[in-house]
């Protein structure tokens, strides 16, 4: 490992414990946040040549707090008087408490913190857009630039989608603690949505002609390995870790080496992350029967069945359908019909599973995406309407938004009209 | 000099009752020429548009600005995508060449304005 990934390694590691051993002395979110931020790019600068610190934390909290006083001194009279209140009621040199206040900031920092620190990042007063660059920098440590270059937006709009994201936290008076329940259970479903839609956006990159964004998945993974760790005893935590590794396990084989889409039935099996899989396996072994099950396991355990087959042809579909049903009932929506459409379809045929996407035809939901007309494509051609099939690969091609997706459906359709309208040979 | 490469066409507008291995085709000199012009720096910026359906066009009528749904050209003649390429007319005209002489539909070339004055 370079010393630079090293670095980097360290200093992401180490954001979220900073930062909220220093949101816990200090409170002021959005300035701990300023603060932190300077202590890295300062470590940034100064570490290469040093060398990274024997207790880097300690030094990253240091620096941190240093910044954030002195900020406070340039801010004026009014936050002169809170900083000798926050430092110190008998007036002593704020550099001599900075040592105990460090010791004590990361003596008192731990799991919780951590924890109230990715719970504030999730708020549900911000957008999700917010949601996620706020948990991306500030849990995942990643810099301005690098969530920049995730999302493919300049710099400076997620620059202000972080300041503005601290403000409306500010505003909305959110609190740095760990939700008590009844609202911690959905709080932590905000959170867990939050991590799944980074990981979603990797996976399936929503724009941009490249399929898929490693960095995006790996950030996600991470943030939801430290969250499981946070949260043994989870199960719809478990569940997400568990629905990331089996789904991203099949990587490698889901694009072609020019970029395109290769379906899951096409696959090269060879190419899946066996370690992968076989940790999904284990961790969502580990949860199921220990408590009611949700959505997350659900999928789970749907991608652990396609993982399992070694080919197409052996996958388990009435088995996939039955979780298709328990998911219909525990967490329904268009979404989730359509992909029990395709397991439908396997199990009971083609005119089966179309008949179900029927019952989307209305649902306002499905309007403006593509995905409802291109599974009705793949199952008309499978129950041999070829014309129609075309039709709809057409109409699917016509409103994605996805370019690789675009040429897939496209060539889809141009398979089948070429086949139509090929004229047979006359015998010689 | 800047210039703007224009593609034209809804999908299967240049692909109609083409064979799969021709389309395929296309798509692979789309993305290698991309490639190359973004390798060379020749390329400023490149997109592909969604199809000219998904286009929501604005008119003026009975006082006010309307919305329709679709493009304002024909779908045949809506923009389908562009490069904007730092190179000379010249060098223009060749890469939109390689491309016609494969999709066999029309493609256009227009100079970018400058910001600049020249006396």
């Amino acid at each position: 490992m370079t010393g630079q990934r090293r670095i980097e390694d360290v200093l992401r590691e180490s954001t979220p414990q900073v930062l909220a051993a220093l949101v816990r002395r200090y409170g002021q979110f959005d300035a701990c946040e300023d603060a932190v931020q300077e202590a890295l790019l300062a470590a940034m600068v100064q570490w290469p040549g040093e060398g990274v610190p024997e207790r880097p934390r300690s030094w990253l909290l240091t620096v941190a707090s240093r910044s954030l006083v002195d900020a406070w001194r340039i801010d004026g009279a009014r936050r002169r008087r809170e900083t000798a209140a926050a430092l110190d009621p008998a007036g002593r040199a704020p550099a001599a408490d900075l040592a105990v206040d460090v010791a004590v900031g990361l003596a008192g920092s731990g799991r919780d913190d951590t924890l109230a620190l990715l719970f504030l990042c999730c708020h549900p007063a911000l957008s999700p857009p917010s949601q996620l660059a706020l948990t991306l920098r500030a849990v995942g440590g990643l810099t301005t630039a690098q969530i920049a270059a995730a999302f493919l937006v300049p710099e400076a709009t997620i620059a202000k989608r972080i300041v503005r994201a601290k403000q409306r936290i500010r505003d909305a008076g959110a609190r740095f603690e760990l939700p008590a329940q009844p609202q911690r259970t959905p709080r932590l479903g905000v959170v867990l949505q939050v991590l799944y839609l980074i990981f979603n956006e990797g996976y399936t990159a929503s724009s941009g002609p490249v399929l898929q964004r490693t960095d995006l998945i790996a950030e996600a993974i991470r943030l939801a390995r430290l969250l499981h760790r946070l949260l043994p005893d989870e199960a719809e935590v478990a569940g997400l870790l568990a629905l990331m590794l089996l789904t991203d396990a099949r990587r490698a084989a889901r694009t072609d080496p020019d970029g395109r889409i290769v379906p899951l039935a096409d696959q090269q099996r060879d190419l899946w992350d066996v370690a992968a899989i076989a940790e999904g396996q284990a961790i969502l072994t580990r949860t199921l029967g220990a408590g009611p099950v949700g959505p997350y396991q659900l999928q789970a355990a749907i991608a652990a069945l396609h993982d399992e087959a070694p080919a197409a042809a052996a996958t388990d579909w009435p088995q996939i359908l039955a979780l298709y049903d328990v998911l219909a009932t525990v967490a329904p929506g268009p979404v989730v019909t359509l992909s029990r459409a395709v397991a439908v379809a396997h199990v009971h045929g083609p005119r089966a599973g179309l008949a179900l996407l029927g019952t989307l035809d209305a649902d306002e939901r499905m309007a403006h995406t593509h995905r409802l007309e291109a599974v009705r494509a793949h199952l008309l051609e499978q129950a041999g309407d070829p014309a129609a099939a075309r039709g709809c690969y057409l109409r699917a091609a016509k409103t994605t938004a996805s370019l690789p997706e675009q040429r897939y459906l496209e060539l889809r359709a141009a398979r089948l009209h070429h086949r139509t309208c090929l004229p047979t040979r006359k015998a010689d | 000099m800047k210039y703007m490469i224009m593609m034209f066409g809804g999908l299967g507008a240049a692909a109609q009752n083409r064979s799969p291995e021709w389309i395929a085709g296309m798509h692979e000199l789309l993305m290698k020429l991309d490639t190359e012009l973004k390798e060379s720096g020749e390329c400023v910026a490149s997109e592909a548009l969604a199809d000219p359906g998904q286009a929501k066009t604005v008119r003026f009528a009975g006082g006010a600005p309307v919305q329709t749904d679709g493009p304002f050209a024909e779908v045949k003649e809506s923009l389908a995508g562009f490069w904007i390429v730092d190179v000379d007319e010249e060098r223009a005209i060749q890469i939109v060449s390689q491309v016609v002489g494969y999709t066999e539909y029309p493609m256009e070339v227009r100079r970018i304005m400058d910001h600049s004055a020249q006396l």
